[in-house]
Order: C-alpha cells, then structure tokens, then sequence
C-alpha cells in the first residue's frame, strides 16, 4: 500500500534525492596529483640537464608515457567499482582522451622536427583539458590552473629552453598539483563527515 | 489552477527513483537501493512500473559473474519529470505569480 504524500512533500523529496546524488560525487584528485608531480620532476630535472649539463642515460619524459598505463588501470578499476555513471564523465573522457592523443602528436612533431620550442606547445595544450574540467565542475583552482598554463605559455616566447622547463613546472604545480590537494583535501573531510 | 499530478511519478518511491535517473546517466540497482533505504522487493515492483510507463530503461547484465541490473531514464521519463514539476509548481503558485 502506499502512503499518499502532500505536494510539498514531493518537492522535498525530489530535492533530497538531487543532493544525494551532488554528494556521491567523488573525486580522490590523486590522479591529478600524479600527473603534477610527475609533469614537475621531468620539468625540474630537464631544467638541472640544461642547466649544469649532465646526462642521466635516458628520456626522463618517458616516465610520462610509463605513467600512462597505472593510470588506465586505475581508471578502469574505479569506474567498474562506481555504481553509477554522471553525465560529465562521457564528456570528461573524450576531452582528456583529446588531450592524450594531441600530446603524443606533439611529442612526435617535437622528435620529428626538434624540441626547441615545443614547452609553448606543451603549455597551451596542458591548459585546455584542465581549463573545461574546472569550467564543467565549477572548481575554481583548475580553471585558474589552465589560464596560468596559457599566460606561461606566452611568457615561454620570451624566455630560454631551459627557463621553459621552470614555467612548464609551474604549469603541474598550478594546473594539477595543488587542485588535486584541494580536491585530496575536500575527500577527506567528505569522509570524516560519514565516520 | 492545479495540474493533475502525473499518477505514476505521484508515489515516495516512484519518485525518489526518477529524480535519482534524472541527475546521472545511468545507475545500478544497488545504488537506486542505497539512496532510497527501499527493501529490494519494493524497489523492484516500483521499477517495472516505471518501466512499463516507458519512463525507465532496465538492462539486465553480468559484471564479473554478478548480475547487475542498470537503471536509465528515457527521454519520455524526463518529460513527464519535467511536466511533473510543472504541475507541482501550480500548487506552490496557483495564481501563477512570480
């Protein structure tokens, strides 16, 4: 049988149910913590080669490339673990997918064609994916993370190859490190709140 | 003037239902469960109606050698959500002020 409900009742319950869900998103940011370390450690260390010219017998930014596929997998694993699928996340995969392939082109163009001036690249590129995130789940710190990469990317015009690698180090540090601090933060507290 | 209320969508869980598919893509049973507190029996009386209205999609799948049943809104489900808020609005406003 069941029990008849008032109009304002329904209302109450539509809204309860919305904010159910607004609160099921969880994003950990340890992925985007990944990434801005690992993008400012190739950074820092290209800088330090440039700099005092010594050689460490590999491609440090192939550790980028090695990061990939943790990254697939855990992906994969947190999405089969999500019982339910938000309607951003279509979007989010093709964007960052885009990202992905644009960057494995320009890595190809730069080995292709010479690396000197491919960070302005690098740093355009790192602000868009980063930039429609922030815009798609209104977070403020990755918004203001792709504009820096851009203004970076422009100031990367003026300044040496080596120099570009401490620009391209702040692009991790403010396009994926500290919003995914945030975002590691914001998780801990959600949790704390439902101990 | 009131609307009639959409009889259908007019019932606790019916409702709770919908206005969770309204806000994702698509979401399992166990989900629907959770933010609901509805024993399974109810809750699965309650989607087969919103299925039989045309409201819901239900996929019923194996993941991992688990059955999973996934619930999806249809594009009739989020007009009649929508036509249902509607109707709501003439009660809270029935001069339709504002």
């Amino acid at each position: 049988m069941e029990q008849p409900f008032t109009e304002q009742e329904s209302i109450k319950l539509i809204n309860e149910m919305i904010g159910k869900v607004k609160r099921s998103y969880v994003e950990k940011g340890i992925a985007s913590i990944v990434w801005g370390v690992l993008i400012m450690i190739c950074s820092m260390l290209t800088w330090a080669r440039l700099q005092f010219n010594f050689n460490i017998g590999f491609d440090i930014w192939l550790l980028v490339f090695f990061a990939v596929i943790p990254q697939i997998y855990f992906s994969a694993k947190e999405r089969k673990q999500k019982k339910f699928v938000a309607h951003d996340d279509h979007t989010m995969t093709f964007v960052w997918t885009a990202f992905g392939i644009c960057i494995f082109i320009a890595t190809f163009y730069g080995s292709k064609y010479g690396n000197g001036e491919m960070s302005t690249i690098f740093m355009m590129l790192y602000g868009i994916p980063t930039f429609i995130t922030g815009g798609i789940f209104k977070f403020k710190p990755m918004i203001v993370g792709g504009l820096i990469c851009w203004v970076l990317s422009i100031i990367s015009l003026y300044t040496s190859a080596a120099n570009d690698m401490l620009l391209m180090a702040a692009c991790g540090l403010f396009a994926w490190l500290l919003p995914g601090i945030i975002l590691w933060a914001k998780y801990q507290k959600q949790k704390m709140a439902h101990v | 003037m009131f609307k009639e209320l959409d009889p259908i969508l007019h019932s606790q869980l019916r409702l709770a239902v919908i206005s969770l598919l309204i806000s994702v893509k698509e979401a399992e049973f166990t989900f629907l469960k959770e933010k609901t507190n509805a024993t399974a029996g109810n809750l699965s009386v309650q989607i087969n109606k919103l299925k039989e209205a045309g409201y819901i999609e239900v996929i019923k799948q194996f993941s991992n050698n688990y059955p999973q049943t996934i619930c999806k809104i249809t594009k009739n489900g989020v007009d009649a959500f929508e036509l249902y808020v509607k109707a709501l609005q003439t009660y809270m406003n029935p001069h339709g002020e504002g």
